[in-house]
């Protein structure tokens, strides 16, 4: 997991291929079938070609905290989104509240497809 | 001006083309043009299209060769029913090779076509490549090296604008799905605005070395007031440690 976190990556063409947060990955490194929610705090938003990544810390009741990272499209697709949300870099920032919706990778990775993100204000900025 | 107006008016037409209107109006650079293509088009398939258009012409393959079936067979791609992880695709375009034409088409981001005297140019978004389409009634090249998009040439046929290309290489693919070509791909492209003011691509792909027969297929743009933004694959090689990462994850 701490592989993944500190990976501070982008993704690849595949996000050049495909409507908003629907199956980036042809091959399905993400389970489509199945949706996991996640809420915590940005510490990480990239918002470049070509995927958008998102990623949060969310603490559990435990005490602990998971880093979970979201993959959206490309800042392109994003930017020319019609309707009230206006994409742009600095549509997110570290420290912001978030609620991520999305396909859990297959392997159990702390990683999800975006289908819904919620900000603290309660605006949908994907999936409303 | 009567004069003018009455001989070189149809004139121009008849030698370059019936888009032609008033002098010195904004029509200018269409005169040689049979229509006005220009602007920012990006995909609109039908309603109700299938999800192979994101991968491909067509639901099923075209009928190919032997050369080509086992081409085909021996493909591993990344999209459609034989799709594999990235890791362990062998399509180029996961390597930022161009995705040549006509799969450029499949990829889903805008593009500008821009006319020009003797030229009208197709600015892609996808890794910013621009085809040539040469309207100058010049012949192929022959004296080029094989390429990834092709050499292009066309003509206007009233508001249609065929285009022909060859001079391809053999390392693309038709399409997202493996279907592969040989280096004697033609591809004929006609090109117009249709009755919903929608930019119609009508394709035949000709191919004796792949195709058992010519693979005819359409795409469909709408206008935008979009601009082309920067889009450079090469961004794709930060892409690999993410996905890689997720795949090599291991629970503690």
């Amino acid at each position: 997991m701490r592989r993944l976190v500190g990976v501070v990556a982008v993704t690849g063409v595949l996000a050049l291929l495909t409507p908003l947060a629907s199956a980036h990955h042809g091959a399905g490194i993400f389970d489509a079938e199945t949706s996991v929610t996640y809420s915590g705090t940005v510490t990480d938003f990239q918002y470049v070609n070509p995927h958008v990544l998102v990623y949060i810390a969310v603490s559990n009741a435990d005490g602990s905290t998971i880093h979970v990272a979201g993959e959206l499209t490309s800042p392109n697709r994003l930017s020319r989104m019609s309707g009230e949300v206006a994409w742009h870099r600095d549509v997110l920032k570290p420290g912001d509240e978030v609620t991520m919706t999305g396909h859990p990778a297959r392997n159990g990775a702390p990683a999800v497809d975006i289908t819904r993100l919620v900000n603290a204000d309660g605006v949908a900025l994907i999936g409303g | 001006m009567a004069y003018r107006s009455r001989i070189v008016g149809p004139l121009l037409v008849a030698l370059f083309g019936t888009a032609w209107t008033t002098p010195g109006t904004a029509q200018t650079l269409v005169l040689e043009h049979g229509a006005d293509l220009g602007g920012v088009w990006t995909n609109s398939n039908p309603p109700g299209a299938g999800p192979w258009t994101i991968y491909s012409f067509s639901e099923d393959p075209p009928p190919l060769t032997e050369w080509g079936q086992t081409r085909f067979e021996a493909s591993k791609p990344q999209r459609g029913p034989r799709g594999v992880p990235v890791a362990e695709t062998d399509d180029l375009v996961y390597r930022c090779f161009p995705p040549g034409t006509p799969r450029i088409y499949l990829h889903p981001f805008p593009m500008e076509i821009v006319q020009t005297p003797g030229r009208v140019l197709i600015v892609y978004e996808y890794d910013h490549l621009v085809r040539q389409i040469y309207t100058d009634g010049r012949d192929h090249r022959t004296d080029l090296a094989p390429s990834w998009m092709g050499d292009s040439t066309g003509h206007w046929e009233g508001g249609t604008l065929v285009v022909e290309t060859v001079n391809f290489n053999d390392r693309t693919w038709l399409d997202r799905r493996g279907v592969p070509h040989s280096d004697q791909l033609r591809l004929t492209e006609r090109i117009r605005i249709n009755e919903d003011g929608l930019l119609q691509i009508d394709m035949r792909m000709e191919d004796p070395v792949a195709l058992r027969e010519p693979w005819i297929a359409q795409r469909f743009y709408r206008k935008t007031d979009w601009s082309i933004q920067e889009l450079m694959c090469m961004d794709n090689v930060t892409y690999r440690p993410f996905e890689d990462a997720v795949l090599e994850f291991e629970a503690e």
